[in-house]
């Protein structure tokens, strides 16, 4: 994983970004503070990558005037982010309550089985991420799920078939997502047995809570201590710095509003 | 039976109102014309507290009031309207998005014009990919119509609109965790006070706001507040549309006038299968605790529902049957809340953690002697003492099928002598 030589996709990161870099200054020109911009960058990113890559947490540091430490952070909140590669297909099946009384838990099982992985994991092929996700918002089409972010309703184990079909074949009508560097085999999260005999739907052991964000297969401090592994503490500096002043900034707000709004003094 | 009214609704399924041509032969954006050439910023605050309009986002404030709040001497506001929409079996802000959305646009120009803020944010849930581009093209066919932009309809009055899409997170629907995550931070909730209103976003003074909320600020400018104010219940006016899902026949978004009866939403929605009896019904979503067979004549409304040591919330309206596994129901319950837990608060994190295990033993038939009474101590210490409503929302589902289900619960327990050593 964190072995030497730089990938394709690190080598074409600087190109990358500077194609993107118009569109990035356009999102940060949307708001009134350069921050509010990190979301819409990392889903741009994501949409190019297949995920929110550590050089671009980077460039979106640089771009917003952050450190890198506060960008990961705030990623790592979102479980719509990404921050290793996942499969080309991301398959969000619904298990919340209404789907989930209406039949979800068979159809997860069947997709279980079907794709021979669980809850949070990537086929070894490097197509398909499963997860099993909440309320999609949807209940009146339960059952329900997203593949790439678009939906799927009234999931039936005839048009599951019909669906991973057409997505191995390459005919399946959404397209898949970008994937510039093959999910590694350490997605896998260990299951225990009521999931592998696809009965259960909460498989994913040993998953860190209670903020189990990141998205398929996050393993935030895994990923954390590869970096330091690797020597890159770099990606950490100034966030003490960063810390202090941040929370000045916001008892300044408060300050000023009690002090009869006297703008806050730097 | 109850009648299904059109108001939000109207036209959703018949006609393409996503396109400007059509929204505009429908009447659309008449009334946000009329506001800038005819009416003050306060007439339409007037007529929006008039009318008795309550947020439909969840907690049910008067969003007359809301507005009210902001102090009068600063000039920099903003409104923020929130559609990230999660609560578990609510799905009519995702419709509005997608079927509605000059519908949706329109009533946050009239809510930015009431309260005379010049650029105002759409939160638009992550998952709704496909509506935040709808989202997007509405605002740039209302932007060449020349319905938002700077000098609109050759008034004084400038207005921006911006969406802004989510990653993910549920908590980002509590607003001011909504706030942290539109100025590009995890969405965490900020402690209140400063509520929005003095301190939101970057700061300033700022009005959050609810989807349905702000779309029904049209049909009200359009028919009067008299109008919205004369259907509903004494205290709870007007129209909702309601969520209905779970063990119905045809469940779906329903517009109805507030205190239409329990019973008469399950007919609306077709009833429950052939052969079946009603065992529950969350009214209000996720958080909600369930009301029963005999709370069925109650009007729908925020007080009847209270009363019924529920709430309305947003709308959620899940039917179970009596074929519901209410053990798994629970668990299925507590783990969202446990999984969407920001992690701020100890009770909050650890609790719904601890409380989702104890649960999964019983699902799987391994409870021990002592977890029914574990699960009702950890919930009543947990709820009450979190930073924000979620750690609350824990308890009341589980509360109130753990006491009218118990032997649901009870069965699943280990006997003494299969206890492993
Ligand atoms: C955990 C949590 C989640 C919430 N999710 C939503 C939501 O998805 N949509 C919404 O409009 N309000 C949500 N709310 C309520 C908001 O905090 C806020 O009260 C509401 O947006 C105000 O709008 P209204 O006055 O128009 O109802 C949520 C509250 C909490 C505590
Ligand atoms: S109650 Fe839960 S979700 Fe709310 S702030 Fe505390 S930890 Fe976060
Ligand atoms: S429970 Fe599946 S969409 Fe709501």
């Amino acid at each position: 994983m964190t072995g030497s030589g730089t990938s394709e996709r690190e080598q074409n990161f600087p190109a990358l970004l500077e194609r993107l870099r118009p569109e990035c200054e356009q999102l940060v020109a949307r708001y009134e503070r350069k921050r509010s911009a990190l979301l819409p960058i990392c889903h741009l990113f994501q949409l190019h990558e297949g995920f929110v890559s550590k050089e671009a947490m980077r460039a979106a540091a640089s771009m917003l005037d952050l450190t890198p430490a506060e960008v990961e952070g705030t990623v790592s909140f979102y479980t719509l982010f990404f921050r290793r590669p996942v499969g080309k297909y991301v398959l969000q099946v619904c298990r919340g309550l209404a789907c989930s009384i209406n039949g979800a838990e068979d159809l997860m099982a069947y997709f279980r089985e079907k794709l021979g992985v669980g809850h949070l994991q990537t086929t070894a092929d490097g197509t398909f991420s499963y997860e099993e996700v909440e309320c999609l918002a949807a209940c009146d089409r339960a059952t329900c799920m997203q593949v790439n972010l678009e939906f799927v309703y009234d999931l039936t184990p005839q048009k599951i078939d019909e669906m991973l079909a057409a997505m191995r074949a390459g005919t399946y009508a959404t397209s898949p997502m970008a994937q510039t560097e093959a999910p590694a085999a350490t997605w896998s999260v260990p299951q225990d047995d009521q999931v592998a005999t696809g009965r259960k739907s909460s498989g994913a052991l040993g998953q860190p809570s209670p903020n189990n964000a990141g998205g398929v297969g996050d393993e935030s401090g895994i990923i954390m201590l590869d970096r330091i592994l690797a020597g890159d503490v770099g990606f950490y500096e100034r966030t003490s710095e960063r810390a202090v002043r941040d929370s000045r900034a916001v008892t300044e707000v408060v300050e000023a509003e009690k002090n009869g709004g006297n703008g806050a003094s730097h | 039976m109850a009648q299904v009214t059109k108001v939000l609704t109207a036209g959703i399924g018949e006609a393409n109102l996503r396109d400007i041509g059509v929204y505009r032969e429908r009447g659309g954006y008449k009334q946000w014309q009329r506001a800038i050439r005819e009416l003050q910023p306060a007439d339409v605050l007037d007529l929006c507290d008039k009318s008795g309009l309550r947020g439909r986002g969840g907690a049910g404030f008067p969003t007359g009031r809301k507005w009210q709040f902001l102090p009068k001497d600063k000039a920099l506001r903003y409104l923020v309207c929130n559609c990230d929409e999660a609560e578990p079996g609510t799905f009519k802000d995702h419709m509005l998005l997608e079927e509605a959305p000059h519908l949706v646009l329109e009533g946050i120009l009239l809510g930015s014009y009431a309260i005379a803020c010049h650029h105002a944010y759409i939160y638009i849930r992550g998952e709704f990919k496909r509506g935040y581009e709808i989202f997007c093209a509405a605002i740039e066919e209302a932007r060449a119509a020349g319905y938002l932009g700077k000098n609109v309809f050759g008034s004084e009055f400038d207005i921006e609109v911006t969406a802004h899409r989510g990653a993910g997170a549920y908590i980002c629907g509590e607003e001011t965790a909504l706030l942290n995550s539109l100025e590009g931070k995890r969405g965490e909730p900020r402690l209140k006070p400063p509520f929005p209103a003095v301190a939101g976003l970057y700061g300033a003074p700022t009005v959050v706001n609810n989807v349905e909320t702000l779309a029904y600020l049209v049909p009200i400018l359009e028919k009067g507040a008299q109008w919205f104010a004369a259907v509903g219940t004494e205290r709870s006016k007007g129209y909702k549309i309601i969520s209905i899902s779970g063990h119905v026949q045809k469940p779906g978004n329903y517009e109805v006038p507030l205190g239409t009866t329990v019973r008469e939403l399950i007919d609306i929605a077709g009833g429950l299968r052939p052969g079946r009896t009603l065992a529950a019904v969350q009214p209000g979503g996720g958080s909600s605790a369930c009301i029963f067979e005999e709370h069925l004549d109650l009007p729908y409304d925020y007080e009847n529902m209270a009363k019924a040591g529920s709430m309305l919330g947003s709308g959620a309206f899940v039917v179970f049957d009596d074929t519901t596994d209410f053990v798994k129901a629970a668990h299925n319950l507590v783990r969202f809340f446990a999984h969407e837990s920001c992690g701020q608060c100890t009770p909050c994190r650890e609790g719904g953690h601890w409380m989702e295990r104890v649960l999964e033993r019983l699902v799987h038939n391994r409870g021990v002697p002592g977890d029914l009474e574990m699960l009702d101590r950890v919930s009543a210490t947990i709820t009450g003492i979190n930073l924000c409503p979620l750690g609350d929302s824990i308890e009341p589902f589980l509360k109130s099928v753990l006491r009218r289900f118990h032997d649901q619960f009870a069965e699943r327990i280990l006997r003494e002598e299969t206890l492993p050593a």
